[in-house]
């Protein structure tokens, strides 16, 4: 407990530990804070008429978690799950959710420290152009680029969702 | 604080047992003797650990007096006397200590709200009992001491917390209930309705303590001016603002079972948070799936050994004994609900001009907490119907030939797996001709419309529908009966009505005894599977050939017994590709969905099950289809399906 409240605190001041992890190419990290734990992969019964981007369901220890595809809430084209896939269990802090949801990644690489002198803003790297859903900054680390994601929003419930997810919000992109 | 509460609950516990009617034996006397013996040397440790001398002194004393084991009647007048004194005295070094202890606690979000809500809303409901009890016999002293000790606890939780205004209500109401307690005021109408303002007001402080105590805003109430104002004349020997003289109609009386106490006798409980509840229903959910893995494991069954049989079978049985016991937990009778509706019922009847008695029956009927709390306003609609609506005012009953008085009942009855509750009057009965007409002029029936009258009936519960040709202060909220009709079936019960012109109404409800389990039947769709409500399922058949047939190459409907059921297959219901496969390959399940069937096509109907309902998590918010997830003997989930919801009010919705 101590550590994760430690952790928050120096979240507060943009800096702390990360969890990163891997989707395709890309390497995004999360606030260890939201974090509950890393399972292997298993069945997911899906849900009918639920939204694209949910997987289904899973027993996690007797309760019933829901389980989403993190490519797909992104907007990214479908891939079929790869040998280190897994799902992150993460815990929202939203006013409409609070328990738990599962989430599944390409697979997870490492946790590490982001100092607030690596992170970049993404709004002020490219005027404004490079308009992203849910990555507002981007560190660098060890010489490698990670995509902070703005987990919050990510995990704000599927009737929330402000941004349309099947056209990725580019506009501008092509008249600039 | 917890030293002074718990003086306090001594100090209660301690009149109850005193003012209390005499035990019927020896036994009983022997034991009440030694009971306050241990209370009173609490009492006094607690005392002087508070440093309030006086008030220990006189403990001791009380103990000194009952230690001869036989004393008599005259020892039993000397105890009351000294047990008063005990208690003044108690009060006055309370306060005087509180008021010297650092400035009270200003009454604002951080405080422990928790311990003053918990208590006082016990005593509140507490209060309202025995007003309405009071006001039924006006000679119960049980009711006035009772009452008396409710509001004397509320004032001392009150004073602890800081709540200086809920704590001067308390006080005036308590020392009005002293003078009747002493013989110097008499029970009168107007003197139950004060008691019962005091008790609003206390009930509005409570519920803003309580939404301070779970972090949210909220102020607690502390203008009491005019009640203050009132009770404060009332104490003063001036004349109750309303006299007794009242106009000639006797106030309404709550005829319920008036003879048998509703004190918890010899009954002892503990308050438990729901949270914990919860959790524990929650992780014997979870030893019952381990358990039944563990038995069903090959490996162990491999070994063939009798002792390890006989050992599971054992684990077995006490899992399933525990996951009945931990259900039960969270079950109340229903019992405090229609305590409830019986003081709506009181304002009603006074707000209306008639005369009624109400009758409750089935107080002892269990049910699951939550589906307690969720039928309160559904029932109190009914109730303010059946006074508003039902009853006719005093003449037309006269000229009708009934008793001037109508009745009202309220009754609970358990029914395999279900409760049923009726509300029923002996008033007017509804009217069909009136109800159709209404329902052609707002276009919910055909003017030609051949109904039957039970089809009629249900008109009412169409929403939209309302029957009353005037807008009263009552009932006229623009809440109907469908509103009623969809709050029951939130609860996956059902309402019925049944009515006789002339005689009267009686509104059914059916609901089930818990929402945490429910009979389902598990069907299986490729390697997964959905759980059904086994309530909702009609009928279970192969279809033969014939029985199908498509509408225009895309949808299905089966001819079931002259009957045209839509097929809906469970590919379409995940939105799957079609999976090519005859429908006559599948097993159709009929199910009731809302006023329609349909006929689910599944891969295999495996069985039916018991199973514990589950949230899928708040994030996933409400799936239209899905009524929530149970975790199966594998350990593996299944998802219960809600082709009610699905189908029911905006009709099909599936791309097909």
């Amino acid at each position: 407990m101590e550590e994760i409240a430690h952790t928050m605190r120096q979240d507060l001041q943009g800096a702390g530990k990360y969890l990163a992890f891997w989707l395709g190419k890309e390497e995004f990290a999360v606030p260890v804070g939201r974090i509950r734990e890393i399972i292997p992969w298993q069945e997911i019964t899906p849900v009918p008429q639920a939204a694209g981007y949910v997987l289904g369901v899973i027993n996690l220890r007797g309760k019933v978690v829901p389980v989403m595809d993190l490519r797909l809430r992104l907007g990214m084209p479908f891939q079929e799950r790869g040998v280190r896939a897994c799902i992150v269990v993460m815990q929202p802090d939203t006013k409409r959710a609070r328990s738990p949801i599962g989430v599944v990644v390409d697979g997870v690489s490492e946790v590490l420290q982001i100092q607030p002198s690596e992170v970049e803003e993404t709004a002020s790297l490219a005027n404004g152009w490079m308009q992203m859903g849910y990555v507002n900054q981007i560190a660098k680390s060890k010489g490698k680029v990670k995509l902070l994601l703005e987990i919050d929003g990510v995990l704000a419930g599927p009737m929330e969702d402000a941004v349309d997810l099947q056209t990725p919000e580019l506009a501008g992109c092509g008249k600039g | 604080m917890r030293q002074e509460a718990q003086l306090l609950r001594l100090l209660e516990a301690i009149l109850g047992s005193v003012f209390s009617p005499a035990a019927a034996n020896e036994t009983q006397a022997g034991t009440r003797r030694l009971e306050l013996i241990q209370h009173f040397e609490e009492t006094e440790a607690c005392a002087r650990q508070l440093e309030m001398g006086g008030t220990a002194e006189a403990a001791r004393h009380l103990v000194a007096l009952l230690e001869p084991e036989d004393g008599g009647e005259e020892r039993e007048a000397t105890l009351q006397d000294q047990v008063e004194q005990l208690h003044t005295l108690a009060e006055q070094e309370l306060e005087a200590r509180l008021a010297a202890a650092a400035p009270p606690a200003p009454a604002g979000p951080g405080m422990p709200w928790g311990d003053f809500v918990l208590e006082a809303r016990e005593h509140l409901a507490n209060i309202e009992q025995e007003l309405l009890r009071l006001e039924n016999s006006p000679e119960d002293t049980e009711a006035v001491h009772a009452l008396f000790r409710s509001f004397h606890t509320i004032k001392g939780l009150a004073a602890i917390a800081g709540v200086e205004t809920a704590r001067e209500v308390a006080h005036h109401t308590e020392n009005l209930l002293d003078e009747v307690r002493s013989g110097a005021r008499a029970v009168s109408s107007a003197l139950i309705d004060l008691a019962l303002s005091s008790a609003d007001f206390l009930g509005e402080v409570v519920a803003a303590a309580e939404q301070l105590d779970q972090g949210e805003e909220a102020a607690i109430p502390d203008d009491a001016g005019a009640l203050l104002e009132q009770l404060y004349a009332a104490t003063h020997s001036m004349p109750l603002p309303l006299s007794d003289d009242l106009p000639a109609a006797p106030p309404p009386r709550a005829a319920g079972p008036a003879a048998k106490s509703t004190r918890a006798g010899g009954r002892s409980a503990v308050k438990v948070d729901t949270a914990k509840l919860d959790q524990l229903v929650d992780l014997v959910g979870e030893l019952v799936i381990a358990q039944s893995l563990v038995q069903l494991d090959p490996a162990l069954a491999a070994l063939g050994d009798p002792k390890t049989a006989k050992n599971l079978n054992q684990l077995g049985r006490i899992t399933t004994e525990l996951q009945k016991t931990a259900m039960s937990l969270r079950v109340v009778p229903i019992g405090q609900t229609f305590q409830r509706m019986a003081r709506v019922f009181r304002d009603l009847v006074r707000e209306s001009g008639k005369q009624a008695v109400l009758e409750t029956a089935g107080e002892d009927a269990e049910l699951d907490r939550t589906i307690v709390e969720q039928l309160a306003d559904p029932l109190m609609h009914m109730v303010r119907n059946a006074v508003d609506h039902g009853l006719e005012l005093p003449a037309d009953r006269e000229a009708a030939g009934k008793p001037i008085e109508g009745r009202i009942r309220l009754s609970a009855l358990h029914q395999s797996g279900h409760v049923v509750i009726a509300v029923s009057d002996d008033g007017r009965g509804l009217d069909q001709a009136r109800i159709l007409r209404k329902a052609v002029e707002r276009g919910l029936v055909k003017e030609q419309a051949q109904l039957s009258p039970a089809e009629i009936l249900d008109l009412i519960f169409e929403p939209g529908f309302s029957t009353s040709e005037q807008v009263t202060a009552i009932s006229g909220r623009g809440v109907g009966m469908d509103v009623v009709k969809q709050e029951i079936e939130k609860l996956r019960g059902r309402v019925e009505v049944r009515s006789e012109p002339g005689k009267g109404t009686t509104f059914l409800l059916r609901v089930p005894l818990t929402l945490a389990i429910i009979d389902a039947l598990v069907v299986k769709h490729g390697a997964n599977r959905f759980i059904l409500p086994l309530f909702t399922v009609r009928e279970i058949l192969k279809p033969r050939g014939q029985e199908i047939n498509t509408v225009e190459g895309r949808h299905e409907v089966a001819l079931l017994r002259d009957r045209i059921v839509p097929v809906l297959r469970m590919e379409t219901l995940l939105g799957e590709s079609a999976s090519g496969r005859a429908t006559e390959d599948s097993v159709l399940v009929v199910v009731e969905a809302g006023p329609r069937r349909v006929a689910l096509a599944v891969d295999e109907v495996i069985g039916k099950q018991e199973v514990v309902i589950k949230s899928l998590g708040d994030w996933m918010g409400r799936v239209r289809g899905v009524a929530g997830g149970a975790i199966l003997g594998d350990g593996s989930v299944g998802i219960i399906l809600d082709l009610d919801g699905l189908m029911g009010r905006e009709g099909y919705g599936l791309a097909a």
